[in-house]
């Protein structure tokens, strides 16, 4: 059941795009066709829902006072995180290139530059100050990453069906895709203030 | 009569060169009265009489009845707050006025507004002026409270038609419902003046604009004489804005506190079928917006499959939540839970789902465009907005931020379909290769 609060909660109600706007680098990017911000999206939570316990894992038992090693580490938290980031999204890469070399062309330099997706680094983060167990920070991961994965395809059908209105051509391309995050956002505050902690502590 | 008119035009015609801004206006009012001339050439298309500007004129005729009962209903409220005149066709005369002079400059401000804009953005790219905005100014009366200030009101219909409409290219090509993004604008940027949760019965007191009420004040003087000289009864005291500006919480705020027997209390459940109860102009008579409902799909232009959908999606999660429900309601168990065991029949009795459902989600524009899609949509609006109306305690209402939510994913859905569309053609066209060979 807390699995699923925070799931649900990561993934609609705090969305990290449309609620945090993180990692718009990639989103605003890769979203011009469904198809490519699918495996892009994919890729998002593939490495958000590995990485995040791994650092919950490291921030507990390695770098904090009571861990194994008995030394206040967390100023290495920053590094430690990016460095595990890095290396899940090494093997991403090697397992699209390997299985969708179609995929791994379109993508181009941004499947690498998930590395440095703010989204990701930043979920770990709030994992950390949010003080998550390892159970919540795998619903985390996950639902955080479904829900970039969700706002960045209905972007992207969004600006697929956008490509043949006659759109003002100042307009045209990234300034759209800001608008319409800018209005996606407001729509997504419609299910902000739902808390589903509160069901699961009166039943 | 017919010949006079298209005379009449044909001099009045402005040049084109010369006033392009003239000339589109003009374009605007013959294509109102006539159809033009020039036809479509080559290619394959379909001969109707049905064009944009006649779909867009049924939507307006059906959304009448609820104009002339939105503006009886305001009359009432205000003097059901007074204490005056409690039968329904008592002072009748005074209601509808009353209501009339709070509707009017709503309705005006809104088309004055956002067919400028409209005109304004024609005429600087040439092309004649577009219709979308004639629905959209219909219905955005309809879904403010009746005593907005009018620069908020201004504010709205300015973002939403500039942001929301002509930066994506103008009628038709539009993501999001216009008129749901001018009412969303002003419940997220002054959410003290629009919540819901307590509806303003009548009263221009709350908006600032002190020097109007004096105005209205005066009106109702005028009109005062003339019922006078007529021998009909008055306003008298029910023609001063009262100075506090009564509130009413709707039924949906009781039902949050209480659920279904706090709505009893107050309200009968003959009063909200008909809607004689707070709310804003257009949402609160549910046969009235049934009748629309029939003429919008005998027309053949709101799709009954999403109507049908968004009711099935909200009787689901009620029955969903009523089973989530704890067995024993105390005192003091939260107000959700209470809300949550209200029986889905009585839910359509509260709030805005039919208006909602009935005109705002089946925009064509902005719903998915195919059959299987909208099924999709709609069911997930009635998921959406029901879910947003009892569980999140941040909004009273759920379906116009439902059905924004649904407009974010309507051209996914669509794509989706269509995909799945062809990978089952595909197949079935290989099979029958297979079988052929």
């Amino acid at each position: 059941m807390e699995f699923l609060n925070v799931f649900i909660k990561a993934a609609f109600i705090e969305n990290l795009v449309l609620a945090y706007f993180l990692g718009m680098c990639s989103y605003l990017a890769v979203s011009k066709t469904v198809k490519t911000a699918f495996g892009l999206g994919l890729a998002v939570i593939f490495v958000l829902g590995i990485t995040m316990p791994i650092n919950w894992l490291i921030s507990e038992y390695l770098l904090s006072e009571n861990g194994l090693l008995g030394i206040d580490l967390t100023f290495l938290r920053f590094i430690l995180f990016i460095a595990v980031i890095a290396s899940m999204v090494q093997l991403v890469e090697m397992v699209v290139e390997k299985f969708s070399p179609g995929l791994y062309a379109a993508l181009g330099i941004f499947l690498p530059l998930i590395t440095v997706n703010c989204a990701i680094l930043g979920g770990s983060l709030f994992m950390v100050s949010r003080e998550y167990n390892l159970t919540e920070s795998v619903a985390f991961g996950l639902g955080g990453g479904f829900g970039w994965f969700l706002a960045i395809i209905a972007i992207a059908a969004i600006r697929e069906k956008i490509r043949y209105s006659n759109v003002p051509p100042a307009l045209r391309g990234l300034g759209m895709a800001f608008i319409l995050t800018g209005l996606m956002g407001i729509a997504f505050m419609s299910l902000m203030g739902i808390d589903p902690a509160v069901f699961t502590a009166a039943k | 009569m017919k010949e006079s008119l298209i005379k009449f035009f044909h001099r009045i015609e402005p040049d084109k060169q010369k006033s392009p801004f003239l000339h589109t206006l003009y374009d605007g009012f013959f294509t109102f009265a006539f159809t033009p001339n020039h036809v479509t050439k080559g290619g394959v298309h379909i001969r109707d009489g049905m064009d944009m500007k006649r779909t867009m004129v049924t939507v307006v005729i059906a959304l009448q009845l609820c104009y002339i009962f939105g503006t009886f209903n305001i009359g009432q409220q205000h003097f059901d707050a007074l204490g005056m005149y409690p039968g329904v066709f008592e002072g009748f005369h005074l209601k509808i006025f009353h209501g009339l002079i709070q509707i009017l400059p709503i309705f005006i401000v809104t088309h004055v507004v956002g067919l400028g804009i409209e005109f304004l953005y024609a005429s600087r790219k040439g092309h004649p002026i577009e219709e979308g905005f004639l629905v959209s100014g219909a219905l955005i009366p309809l879904i403010m409270p009746p005593d907005i200030p009018m620069w908020i009101l201004i504010l709205a219909i300015t973002f939403a038609v500039i942001i929301g409409k002509e930066a994506f290219g103008g009628t038709g090509m539009n993501v999001f419902n216009v008129a749901l993004l001018a009412r969303v604008f002003v419940f997220f940027a002054y959410p003290t003046y629009i919540s819901g949760d307590e509806v303003w019965v009548s009263g221009i007191e709350k908006s600032g604009l002190e020097h109007l009420s004096i105005q209205y004040g005066w009106v109702h003087h005028l009109l005062d004489g003339i019922f006078n000289s007529f021998g009909w009864s008055t306003f008298g005291p029910g023609g001063i804005p009262t100075i506090d500006g009564y509130t009413g919480a709707t039924p949906l705020a009781l039902a949050a506190k209480e659920g279904w027997e706090g709505v009893t209390k107050v309200y009968t459940e003959t009063q909200m079928w008909w809607g004689n109860i707070p709310g804003s102009i257009g949402e609160t008579s549910k046969p009235l917006i049934i009748i629309g409902a029939l003429v919008l799909i005998g027309a053949g232009i709101a799709s009954w499959r999403i109507m049908v959908s968004g009711v099935i999606g909200a009787v689901v999660v009620t029955l969903l939540m009523n089973g989530l429900v704890p067995d024993q309601l105390g005192p003091d168990t939260p107000g959700v839970f209470k809300f949550m065991a209200v029986p889905w029949y009585y839910q359509f009795y509260m709030g805005s789902f039919f208006f909602a459902i009935v005109y705002m989600a089946t925009d064509p524009v902005t719903a998915s465009a195919t059959n299987t899609g909208k099924w999709i949509y709609g069911f997930l609006i009635g998921f959406v907005g029901m879910i947003i109306r009892v569980l999140n305690p941040a909004y009273p209402e759920g379906w116009m931020l439902a059905i924004l939510f649904m407009n974010v994913f309507a051209p996914l859905i669509d794509h989706y379909v269509l995909e799945a569309n062809i990978s089952r053609r595909l197949k079935r066209a290989k099979a029958k290769t297979v079988t052929a060979g």
